[in-house]
């Protein structure tokens, strides 16, 4: 019996070493890449289908790492981090797909690598564990932006790479204050996350153990004053870092804030939703205006990310089943979107040479089957009905009506925003006169059509049978939301 | 084990220093055959060392007392006199092609090498404060020749005049201290001093205060805590770049090797006294060597001035030592084997590739370092990811053990300053890497003829590596789990009573 969590997390770590040592040729690398991929994606389609929805963490891995201070090698599987896992097994063999063509060496070592680490932040379940994970999956991606970058890069490399360190470095103190405790109270070191839950600290001390953690995540989604960081390094960043920091990276950032501080403070939840809610709704409209208001085309993805994000942290912090439920599938329906878009904009970046929405157009007379993806994915992303977005914010609004008027009004108008700059922008850069730049412009290839169809077909899965996914993690929320201090209060 | 089996590495160690300084002067060897047998006398002793360490399978148990309990020879001890043999050799080692082109190592050099390590392996054995006092000067005084070694370069002279007033004066204290305290204990043994401290812990301690702050002055000093910094950076900048590699990796080890002893045992009662100063010292060195290492573009000065920085950390731990919390001594030990692996590292690397002294390490010099040499620039990263603390290092966990026993102390508030200190050294460290990599490269390949050097850096990086994740799964390497162990002997060795 292979330990499958283990290797879905190190297969990729470790033949980057060994293609690293041996001073392999690129082409070995690509092929290595992929297979070793693909073997990812076998072992999560085994672990979706063996997954027990009404039992709760599974797959468990656990091995003593520092004894002396109680650090565990802890990771599992439950209802939350199941779609994430998926999504990251998905999406990874099909960005080395679309990047097919890129020749550096230092790209796909890095790419593996941040596949490996992503994937371990996700299933980890101790603190220290996961602290590990998520500051290694920077670096990677700090590599791949500073290395192959455009314009600016140095500066906004060093710019994402100082703002989310700085979060992760608050979030080490919180980590730390809350072991000692623990040590304080019990006499033994652990950082195991459910020995670590309900600690009885005063309401000041979790104010300031909460804020460490907020700002870490908050940071990496970007919730609203947190973003600044988020459309340089979006516009500057090379394709494989874009669809990794959005479609990936961001979602572990929200996954983070249900695992980590909802399980570590459920008795806080309720006074603190609130202050949280209110910035991600400001978020969600900044966001969704900012999007309006860009020409470059990543940078206006980049905001319509960050308004989609600001919404999956809506439905998590309306505390009710529906927008739980929706949260967790817009975290799998928009890393898709996203993925298929993203990866679409990097096509139409390498084509044209531009990233002006104005110099674009005319592409759908030249490129029929590309028009054709461009426009599903965008449609994607806004959540037409038949698409897994629909479903999942369907679900978010439902639950931001349960929760409040106001909160469902505002949620449900911003999704209109979103609609319309995408129509606009499509408007702009698919249809019109063809200009100089979208002059050439060819048409999808194999190696992109082959990664393409499958993020498609799912997405069309995804939004017209909703239930079979649904049902994988829906008893582990409502056992949560049943049992959890919430529900009980009202 | 005897009096003489646990004497015998620095039998081995002082006696081949003599040995050294003769033949050097009587005989035509090369410097590469003195290099040769220089490190053949400090691996004999380095072999003793182990063999002893494996012997007792790394516990503590009571040592025979030596020269009437003025020397010991507990875990404490030997895990340091580990560290420093290990440092000067690995100086050695990685300075092969520094120390063979430049004229200016002789053989005395390796001479002063040996009674610099004499010192320092004496002083960690130190249980006496006179005997403390000379080991501590006979270090230092080798050291101030050894930055002096390139009498042609005004900047080294300068560095080994300021180093020399400077030393000697803060080196004084220490001396007066141990005259304070021996006028009210009337000892100079630690051990006494603390019986006496404990016996009479309802009287007056003016005096014993006095010299404990008098002796802490020289310490913190000599570990170059603001405000007696000054001369840190000139001093690391003048020395050629196997000194300042052998220094840096082991000089402030050893200062803290006594600190620790004086302050774990003998002061432990009346430690609080200190603490203030101590926290006041610690936030304005973090301060301090923070902001003098972003504006540094000399990459060696760089490293001196965030030297200054980890000073602060360890400080931070050794604030917290005492109080209520029990991880703070030993993170102190855990955190200088990692700096030390870390510095090593880097300092020997740079001292590899810029053999020629008239090339300057700057950032500029730097500048895609990463395309014409991939693996040395890798293991630079790994240095310097090391020394920021990143997790998979060693450095990571170095800081994790300190900032746990600040807060264990509850001192929160350090550990945060060290977490925000931590957040701008991510910014000069991470300066180097992507000056080595997100640049096109300027200058030609260097011409790197050794094979030993990187070698040698390619296993410190190995181990730097495999001291932030390794596993107990490999029971004979000791990972990350078994320095931590070794730490915590020879911390639990100190207080084992004759």
């Amino acid at each position: 019996m292979i330990p499958i969590l283990s290797t879905m997390i190190f297969l990729p770590i470790v033949t980057t070493m060994f293609l690293f040592m041996t001073r392999s040729p690129i082409v070995i690398i690509k092929y290595a890449a992929l297979l070793s991929s693909l073997i990812v994606l076998l072992l999560s389609v085994k672990l979706f289908n063996n997954f027990d929805a009404t039992s709760s963490l599974q797959f468990v891995e656990k091995y003593q790492w520092i004894d002396k201070y109680g650090i565990t090698y802890h990771i599992g599987v439950d209802g939350y981090n199941l779609m994430i896992v998926m999504a990251i097994a998905i999406l990874m063999p099909l960005i080395y797909l679309t990047l097919w063509k890129r020749n550096e060496k230092g790209y796909w070592y890095n790419l593996l690598l941040v596949q490996g680490a992503v994937m371990g932040a996700t299933v980890s379940f101790d603190l220290i564990l996961f602290y590990l994970f998520w500051e290694t999956m920077l670096l990677p991606i700090f590599f791949i932006m500073g290395l192959y970058g455009y314009e600016d890069k140095i500066y906004s490399t060093l710019k994402f790479t100082l703002y989310t360190l700085l979060g992760s470095l608050l979030m080490l103190v919180s980590i730390l204050y809350l072991a000692v405790e623990h040590y304080n109270l019990t006499g033994t070191w652990s950082f195991l996350l459910n020995d670590l839950k309900a600690m009885p600290l005063s309401t000041e001390e979790i104010f300031w153990v909460f804020a460490g953690f907020i700002f870490a995540f908050g940071i990496k989604i970007p919730l609203f004053p947190f973003h600044t960081w988020l459309p340089s390094a979006y516009a500057t960043a090379p394709s494989g870092a874009v669809v990794v920091l959005s479609s990936i990276m961001a979602k572990i950032g929200v996954y983070a804030i249900w695992r980590f501080l909802f399980f570590l403070f459920p008795q806080m939840l309720d006074s603190f939703a609130p202050y949280l809610l209110a910035p991600a709704l400001i978020g969600l409209i900044y966001f969704g205006i900012g999007a309006i208001m860009q020409d470059n085309i990543k940078r206006m993805f980049a905001y319509s990310s960050g308004s989609h994000l600001s919404l999956i942290l809506i439905g998590l912090l309306l505390l009710n089943p529906y927008g739980w439920n929706g949260s967790i599938y817009l975290i799998g329906a928009h890393a898709l979107s996203s993925g298929g878009l993203f990866l679409m904009v990097a096509m139409l970046y390498a084509r044209t040479n531009n990233k002006n929405v104005n110099e674009l157009g005319g592409i759908a007379s030249q490129a029929p089957l590309f028009s054709i993806f461009f426009v599903f994915f965008s449609l994607a992303i806004v959540g037409i009905p038949g698409t897994s977005g629909f479903v999942a914010e369907l679900l978010i609004i439902l639950g931001a009506f349960e929760h409040s008027m106001l909160v469902g009004i505002i949620s449900a108008t911003t999704l209109l925003i979103a609609m319309t700059f995408i129509f606009w922008m499509l408007q702009r850069v698919i249809f019109g006169q063809t200009q100089k730049s979208t002059e050439n412009f060819y048409d999808l290839q194999k190696n992109e059509l082959v990664a393409l169809v499958p993020i498609a077909l799912l997405i069309l899965i995804m939004g017209i049978m909703p239930q079979p996914f649904i049902e994988k993690f829906e008893p582990t929320i409502t056992d949560n939301l049943k049992s959890s201090y919430i529900l009980e209060a009202k | 084990m005897t009096q003489f089996t646990s004497l015998l590495p620095i039998i081995i160690v002082g006696s081949g220093a003599i040995f050294l300084m003769l033949l050097s002067a009587f005989s035509k060897l090369t410097i590469k055959e003195l290099a040769r047998i220089t490190q053949t006398i400090i691996l004999a002793a380095l072999a003793i060392i182990l063999m002893t360490l494996f012997d007792d399978s790394f516990s503590y148990s009571v040592y025979p007392e030596i020269f009437h309990n003025m020397l010991t020879n507990d875990s404490f001890a030997l895990l340091f006199n580990f560290i420093f043999l290990l440092g000067a050799l690995l100086s050695i080692y990685i300075g092969n092609v520094y120390i063979e082109k430049n004229k200016f190592f002789t053989g005395e050099t390796f001479a002063l090498i040996l009674f610099s390590l004499f010192g320092m392996m004496l002083l960690s054995m130190a249980t006496e404060m006179i005997t403390a006092f000379i080991s501590l000067e006979i270090a230092s005084l080798s050291i101030y020749v050894l930055v002096g070694l390139n009498r042609k370069s005004h900047k080294s002279s300068e560095a080994v005049f300021k180093y020399l007033l400077l030393g000697s004066f803060g080196g004084s204290f220490f001396l007066m201290g141990a005259a304070f305290i021996y006028a009210q204990t009337g000892t100079t043994q630690l051990g006494e001093i603390a019986n006496f401290i404990s016996a009479n812990i309802e009287q007056d301690m003016t005096l014993i205060i006095i010299g404990g702050t008098l002796v802490m002055i020289t310490l913190v000093f000599k570990i170059s805590a603001v405000p007696f910094q000054a001369w840190t950076i000139d001093v690391y900048d003048g020395a050629s770049l196997p000194v300042t590699a052998y220094m840096a990796s082991t000089f402030k080890i050893a200062i803290f090797a006594i600190a620790l002893r004086l302050f774990l045992v003998d002061f432990n009662l009346i430690q609080d006294i200190w603490d203030q100063l101590l926290v006041f010292l610690t936030v304005i060195t973090l301060m301090v060597g923070s902001l003098l290492a972003i504006i540094q573009n000399n990459i060696k000065r760089m490293l001196a001035a965030s030297s200054m920085v980890h000073s602060g950390y360890l400080l931070i731990a050794l604030a917290s030592t005492g109080i209520s919390g029990t991880s703070a001594a030993p993170s102190i030990i855990f955190y200088l084997i990692a700096y030390f692996f870390s510095a090593i590292g880097a300092f020997g690397l740079l001292s590899y590739v810029s053999w020629d002294t008239r090339r300057r390490a700057t950032y500029e010099d730097f500048k895609g370092f990463a395309h014409i040499h991939p693996r040395l620039a890798l293991m630079m990263t790994i240095f310097m990811l090391s020394f920021a603390g990143f997790p998979s290092t060693i450095g990571f966990l170095g800081k994790f053990y300190i900032f746990t026993g600040a807060i264990e102390a509850g001192y929160t508030f350090l550990a945060i300053i060290g977490v925000l200190s931590a957040f701008i050294s991510i910014y000069y460290y991470f300066r180097l890497i992507i000056v080595m990599y997100f640049y096109p490269s300027k200058h030609e390949a260097l011409v790197l003829t050794s094979k030993i050097t990187p070698t040698v850096l390619a296993l410190i990086a190995l181990i730097i590596l495999w001291g932030g994740i390794g596993t107990g799964l490999i029971s004979f390497l000791p990972g990350a789990n078994g320095f931590i162990e070794f730490a915590q002997n020879s911390i639990a060795s100190l207080f084992i009573t004759h």
